[in-house]
């Protein structure tokens, strides 16, 4: 599904990322960890083709990141407010990214009923702009933004920070569900090892940009506390 | 407690990401201001004779007097415009044990700085020490010129006021637009003449110099009112409230049909819509709409200058697209990441702007075809001046556009906003204007002037007829630079 290879990003000389392969397939729960400044959210935009690497390339389903756009109707995203249009309300914001994916009047109601709980009655409906928003409400619309489409791959950055705890269930719930009824592949990246051993089958560490630790199976969270005491 | 307000001031505006950076623009700021201060300097100076000489009217100070509320009406639409609302970033301050009475004070009073307060100064100064003194006494000319000061400063206070309550919206501006209009037809039909009440009121005070007591009473009680308001409007919701929240909704279906590229420019058309900076750029644009009339009504334009009516056109007819598109990507930078990650290819975006600009400047050139009442020859200019704008300067604005872009906060007035502004935007006018000129000069050298004009059109016409490939090529540009745009954007 997504294929990382030889990926390095430098500023100035100094690396801030340095993947030598990362193979990602499909239907997998990735999630990346790692202290501030490991380069999880470069690495991410590198995926997204948000920032252009040094060397080595990112593939999605075969296709190059950098060559074509093919692979956007494939993947859903929300990194942070860039990805928000501050001034339309979230409801044309989502009919806007329906529309991009092909949406019709029943899709929307579709997507709409599904994160309708996630929602909780503040999004939908209010006559509010996104740039007015609380930062946990902003946060659910560009998570819902990026569902839009049924995406195979949906990346998110830090997706339960700012969240209140019933929508940080909800959201988990969510991913969950979507992982086992479509083969749902998630990238996420967390400071929270408890909901990244929850959500994930797969976690790797990283630090100063280089993969540490690729963990997967059972008693990730030891291992992952372990590292991280240190 | 003055002092620290005034240091975090300082600090905020040394500290801020343009400060310094911006060499081209604070030299050039910095000249302006300096031109405009030389300016009214010498046209103060010179007022006396203008007035007995040029207009030939023996009595000026009568005659100034007479004048002067014209001049504060003049003043209010420049204040208007230029005078921003005194805001310091207030919410840091509101839970710290510092009295609300002194935030409110020091907001008010720094806004005092400004340069249109210095410009009644400037202008009537020279006039006050020169011919009312000399006429009356030095004491009358100084009580002439404070009052005119003070009624100035009034005037700071109710701009604030007026602003403070309409908050730029339309309404406050079509409100200040019919009132001058009234005030004019008034004049005009001669129901009722402003000079008649000017007149006798500066008269007043140079016979009077105690009358001075009167404007500073006004200001003291103009000041008051504006220091309750402060004071009883600084909370956080007071303070957010000033942006509006109010949303239309705007939405042209027919462009549906276009799929994406119509999506996007849906986008587009409610950023202009709904944010202030953006919208002010149409406002003015409209507003330049009329900038003909000035040059069209003269002769020495119609008749002495043909080429000079070019740059009117490419003007006239361009005005949003250059002025809009200056910023053509910056506009989208609070949201660049989220574009590149949607599914449309960068040959849609580059279109839907394309387009966008197209149907603007056609729009503007359509509505310009009234011109065409001050002869033929302006409707065949305007006509060569929207193909070249169409067909050439589009491309022009989209690849200088693309260079070194810098973020820009939607919610800013556009007066004296230099946020975004780097050496592209200074030197994007110069093809759009000078290119035109380029192509005519040789044919006009030749005396055929004409032929010149239709040069511009055809190469116009080329661009048009080229757009899918100058697209394809716009969109090769974009793909290479969108990651050091992005990265930028980013930034802040």
């Amino acid at each position: 599904m997504i294929l990382v290879k030889e990926l390095k990003k430098e500023y100035k000389g100094s690396s801030v990322v340095n993947v030598s392969e990362l193979s990602i397939p499909r239907g997998e729960s990735f999630g990346l960890v790692g202290n501030n400044g490991a380069g999880k959210t470069t690495l991410f935009r590198m995926i997204l083709d948000l920032i252009k690497p040094t060397s080595g390339e990112v593939t999605i389903n075969g296709n190059n990141v950098q060559l074509n756009d093919e692979w956007k109707k494939q993947v859903g995203s929300f990194l942070d407010e860039n990805f928000l249009i501050s001034y339309l309300t979230p409801d044309e914001y989502f009919q806007f990214v329906g529309k991009l994916h092909g949406y019709s009047q029943e899709d929307m109601k579709n997507f709409y009923s599904k994160f309708e709980e996630l929602f909780n009655g503040e999004l939908i409906g209010k006559n509010k702009r996104i740039g007015d928003l609380s930062k946990g409400n902003l946060k659910k619309a560009g998570i819902a933004a990026a569902f839009i489409g049924n995406p195979e791959v949906i990346i998110l950055d830090e997706p339960f920070e700012n969240l209140d705890p019933t929508s940080q269930i909800r959201l988990k719930d969510l991913l969950k569900k979507e992982q086992q009824e479509r083969h749902l592949t998630f990238l996420i990246s967390s400071h929270d090892l408890n909901h990244v051993t929850d959500l994930c089958n797969r976690i790797v560490i990283l630090e100063k940009g280089q993969v540490i630790k690729d963990l997967k199976g059972e008693n990730t969270l030891a291992e992952l506390e372990e590292y991280f005491k240190a | 407690m003055i002092l620290a307000f005034l240091s975090h001031t300082w600090k905020k505006f040394s500290r801020s990401v343009s400060f310094g950076k911006e060499v081209v623009t604070s030299i050039f700021l910095g000249f302006f201001a300096l031109m405009m201060v030389i300016y009214s300097l010498a046209l103060g100076f010179a007022l006396d004779h203008i007035i007995t000489t040029t207009l030939n009217i023996s009595d000026s100070v009568t005659f100034l007097n007479g004048i002067l509320f014209y001049y504060f009406g003049f003043e209010f639409m420049m204040r208007y415009f230029l005078q921003n609302l005194p805001v310091l970033d207030v919410q840091p301050y509101l839970h710290l044990p510092i009295k609300k009475s002194s935030i409110a004070h020091y907001l008010l009073g720094k806004s005092i700085i400004h340069v249109l307060n210095l410009l009644p100064l400037l202008l009537f100064t020279p006039f006050a020490f020169m011919v009312v003194a000399g006429k009356e006494s030095t004491g009358a000319a100084w009580s002439w010129i404070g009052s005119i000061w003070l009624l100035s400063l009034s005037m700071h206070y109710i701009v604030i006021l007026f602003k403070k309550q309409l908050d730029d919206s339309v309404w406050g501006f079509l409100l200040l637009i019919s009132l001058f209009s009234l005030l004019g037809a008034s004049d005009y039909f001669g129901w009722f003449k402003v000079s008649e009440l000017s007149a006798p009121v500066f008269t007043f005070i140079i016979e009077h110099p105690a009358g001075i007591f009167i404007p500073l009473l006004l200001l003291a009680l103009l000041y008051l009112i504006n220091f309750r308001f402060f004071r009883q409007s600084m909370y956080i919701e007071d303070l957010a409230a000033q942006k509006e929240s109010t949303t239309v909704t705007t939405h042209f279906d027919f462009l549906n049909r276009f799929g994406a590229i119509g999506e996007w420019i849906n986008v587009e058309i409610k950023l202009i819509l709904r944010n202030k900076r953006p919208r002010n750029i149409l406002f003015l644009s409209g507003f330049f709409l009329f900038y003909g009339l000035i040059f069209y009504t003269n002769k020495t334009y119609t008749e002495g200058m043909p080429g000079f009516l070019l740059f009117v056109g490419v003007f006239v007819t361009g005005i949003f697209m250059l002025n809009y598109g200056q910023f053509l990507f910056s506009w989208q930078g609070g949201h660049f990441d989220f574009i590149i990650t949607q599914p449309i290819s960068m040959r849609e975006y580059i279109q839907s702007k394309y387009w966008l600009l197209c149907s603007v400047g056609l729009i503007c050139f359509m509505l310009s075809i009234p011109y065409v009442y001050f002869g033929w020859k302006i409707l065949l200019i305007h006509t060569v001046a929207a193909l070249f704008n169409l067909g050439v300067n589009t491309f022009v604005i989209l690849n200088i556009a693309m260079w070194e872009p810098k973020k820009i906060d939607l919610d800013k007035g556009a007066a004296f906003n230099y946020e975004g502004v780097g050496a592209a935007q200074w030197l994007m006018s110069l093809p759009v204007i000078l290119v035109p000129y380029v192509i005519y000069t040789p044919f006009s050298l030749m005396g055929y002037p004409n032929a010149g004009l239709v040069a511009i059109g055809v190469i116009g016409l080329f661009g048009i007829a080229l757009h899918k490939q100058l697209i394809d090529l716009t969109t090769k540009r974009l793909i290479q630079k969108k990651y050091d745009m992005a990265a930028r954007f980013r930034k802040e």
